[in-house]
């Protein structure tokens, strides 16, 4: 059973399609990536699936039901442009957004303060969001996103912009959230991110999803014929060698993909004989950042060597 | 079900928690509390500075009155000191008698004093002016309106019983002469009948004119200014992930045209004092009269007409994303406050007139306009239904229309768009 179903969405701005039939399933109770460069369209779905924007075709399903205000209630939702009422004061500002979803009361104020204790802002409570610091101001829009206690948790690009430690506090509370049993959907350019946390990902390039699914059998899927490797050395021969498909390099780390999945052993003897210093190995593994890359990256592949090139 | 999705909007707890936000806003916002305050004070610093100018511009100045005869000195004593110039202590007066010689040198005398304004002035009233009535006055500035206007009456009195004193006409006889002709208005109304009027009405009409101006210019921009902070900012989206932007933009509505009705009755809260007590005396000249209905008229014809208006400021706040833009793209909006404003302002004069009765009727215009009228004259009670009635046509032929462009607008980002491209808007679906 699917939590959430997207489905045929498709939304166009002015000529340019920004969402094009996009199809895919959020599983109950998992981390799922909406994955895609920047201006993939990936927020557009997003605002689509929150009624935000009305798509030109398709719909959001929830457990069976066309999303409606039943839905808005349920989710707490992170914008990628982020910003609050500056005149507003923290405590008010928390209990206003949690008002707006239904939720007023003791309770909620008790719980507003335990979170903000819990986020060292106690102390603040009263002050003006503009008086706030930014990393502050981050941490209070957190909390509007999950005071209310939403059962979906939308988050757009929830890492842009975050110092080290929000990001952390963010990470904690999706990893909490995972565990309360809620859905947490969040977009990202960064793959790092989406690779560590998420269950499911869609995968999203110029409007049209490429790639979906659990992560750990797209990885697999993917990882088959590949090596990932650290090394000191030139191994430069390898790109004309006849079991090599391709090489990339990510930096770190070098993605070599075979022509057969039984010639790791091969590549490894190959390398010792060269005597290039092995220094990391891996068999059968693959970054998301490759997959991304081998996907998106071919179609669009002219385009990136001529911004090399200027 | 989109329909009925639409229907069940206008009123739930998310529109109530909006229109509260927007009353803590706007009621609690310094500019909010300044100007409520402000406005009133500035209205009776005016006033208070008019009065000034009529009442002080002369404290104690000395004016010198010289007869060329003794009896006719005796004579302004007696009727100068009933009259109102010397009670109210503005000049202080001094009766001699002279021969015209005496008075020549008298003046060459005083010349400095007069320079100096010790003395303020000096008038001569000679023999002859019993013939012709021609009074000499001598001053560093010779044309005191003030002064010839307060100092004619008691002179002319003076002179007429000076000259009458020896023909044989009682003092009945003289008084009815000396009386000028003197204008009662009545105003003419099917309820009351006919009733003396001051014009205590007159200026409770500028009153009302001049303070539902202000207050939908005020509130208007505020809500156009918090419109733009919430595109601005992007808030928007956040909110519209909990809210529709109807609702979103009902209650902003909603909760900025409560806060110009309670503006507005804090604004007529010393004249609803007047009207029900009888503790405050007003001169009579400014007593007024205008029934109760009125004033609560005025509040719900306001309350529905800036409905419509904040609906539209709302919308040219969500077109626009910073204030400059959306100033100049709010002209055509301040001119349907204007132009009734200055409508009402030319009954003042005349309340017949017709283009006054016409824009009493008109949507927009009526919400300044018809206050002023029923101040003025008795208007039928089928124009106060009917403009109420045009009103609420109004805004429900403009929300719809408001409230596409505000959705579609409020998301959008970028460069300021042409209204050819806001009228496409309306085609959108969204």
């Amino acid at each position: 059973m699917y939590a959430l179903e997207v489905k045929n969405l498709t939304k166009t701005f002015e000529k340019v399609v920004a969402v094009d039939n996009a199809t895919f399933e959020v599983p109950e109770g998992s981390i799922f990536g909406l994955i895609g460069r920047n201006g993939a369209g990936k927020t557009t779905t997003i605002r689509m699936m929150m009624g935000i924007y009305l798509p030109d075709n398709g719909e959001v399903v929830l457990r069976g039901v066309k999303v409606g205000q039943e839905f808005k209630n349920q989710v707490g939702y992170l914008p990628e442009e982020r910003g609050l009422y500056k005149k507003m004061k923290v405590l008010e500002t928390l209990l206003y957004f949690a008002e707006l979803k239904g939720k007023s009361g003791r309770e909620v104020q008790k719980k507003a303060e335990e979170y903000l204790k819990r986020f060292e802002l106690y102390d603040r409570r009263l002050s003006k969001m503009e008086d706030l610091s930014k990393g502050n101001q981050q941490k209070i829009q957190f909390l509007t996103t999950i005071l209310h206690d939403p059962e979906f948790i939308i988050l757009d690009e929830p890492f842009s912009g975050l110092d080290p430690i929000n990001t952390n506090l963010l990470k904690d509370i999706i990893m909490e959230k995972k565990q309360e049993g809620k859905v947490v959907i969040f977009s990202t350019h960064l793959m790092d991110f989406a690779e560590k946390m998420c269950d499911h990902i869609v995968m999203i390039d110029h409007g049209k999803v490429i790639l979906k699914g659990s992560l750990k059998e797209i990885k697999s899927n993917y990882a088959q014929k590949n090596v990932s490797l650290t090394y000191d050395g030139d191994i430069s021969f390898l790109k004309s060698h006849p079991i090599v498909e391709r090489i990339a390099d990510y930096g770190n780390t070098t993605g070599i993909r075979l022509k057969d999945a039984n010639q790791t052993q091969q590549l490894l003897k190959l390398l010792v004989e060269r005597n290039i210093l092995v220094k990391k190995f891996d068999a059968n593994d693959i970054s998301l950042q490759e997959i991304f890359i081998e996907l998106a990256g071919n179609e669009d592949g002219s385009n990136g060597k001529e911004a090399r090139n200027v | 079900m989109a329909v009925m999705g639409r229907r069940r909007v206008m009123f739930n707890y998310r529109v109530l928690a909006v229109i509260k936000r927007e009353l803590r806003e706007k009621l609690f916002s310094k500019a909010f509390i300044f100007m409520t305050l402000l406005v009133p004070g500035f209205m009776i610093l005016i006033l208070g500075i008019q009065a000034l100018l009529y009442t002080s511009e002369t404290k104690n100045l000395k004016i010198d009155i010289i007869s060329e005869t003794s009896g006719m000195t005796t004579a302004f004593q007696n009727e100068m000191s009933t009259a109102d110039l010397v009670k109210n202590g503005n000049y202080v007066f001094s009766y001699l008698t002279m021969s015209r010689d005496e008075v020549k040198n008298y003046l060459n005398e005083k010349k400095l004093m007069l320079l100096d304004e010790k003395i303020g002035g000096i008038v001569y009233i000679p023999a002859s002016a019993m013939k012709d009535k021609k009074v000499e006055y001598y001053s560093k500035s010779s044309k005191n309106i003030t002064l010839f206007r307060e100092l004619g009456g008691p002179i002319n009195n003076t002179l007429i019983n000076f000259y009458f004193n020896n023909k044989s006409l009682s003092k009945d006889d003289l008084d009815f002469a000396r009386i000028n002709v003197d204008f009662t208005g009545f105003k003419v109304s099917k309820e009351e009948g006919f009733k003396e009027e001051g014009y205590g009405n007159l200026v409770l009409a500028y009153l009302f004119t001049f303070l539902l101006y202000f207050s939908m210019i005020m509130i208007g921009q505020m809500t156009m200014q918090s419109v733009i902070e919430e595109k601005g900012n992007r808030i928007v989206e956040v909110i519209l992930s909990s809210v529709s932007p109807t609702e979103l933009m009902t209650g902003k509505i909603l909760g900025a045209s409560l806060t110009g009705v309670i503006q507005m009755a804090i604004w007529l809260s010393p004249i609803i004092l007047i009207m029900s007590t009888s503790i405050f005396m007003l001169p009579k000249e400014f007593v007024f009269s205008i029934s109760s209905t009125v004033i609560i008229y005025m509040l719900i014809n306001f309350f529905i007409g800036l409905l419509t208006f904040i609906g539209l400021y709302a919308m040219l706040g969500a077109i626009f994303d910073n204030p400059q833009d959306a100033a100049s793209g709010a002209m055509p909006l301040l001119m349907l406050i204007m132009i009734p404003f200055f409508i009402a302002m030319s009954m003042m004069d005349n309340p017949n007139r017709p283009i006054a009765e016409i824009a009493s009727l008109f949507p927009f215009a009526s919400i300044i306009v018809m206050p002023a009228r029923m101040t003025l004259v008795g208007v039928p009670m089928w124009h106060l239904g009917l403009a109420i009635l045009i009103n609420i046509v109004t805004f429900i032929a403009i929300f719809p229309v408001a409230g596409k462009i505000y959705r579609i607008g409020i998301l959008r980002t970028g460069k300021k768009p042409k209204w050819s491209e806001v009228v496409k808007w309306l085609k959108y679906k969204y």
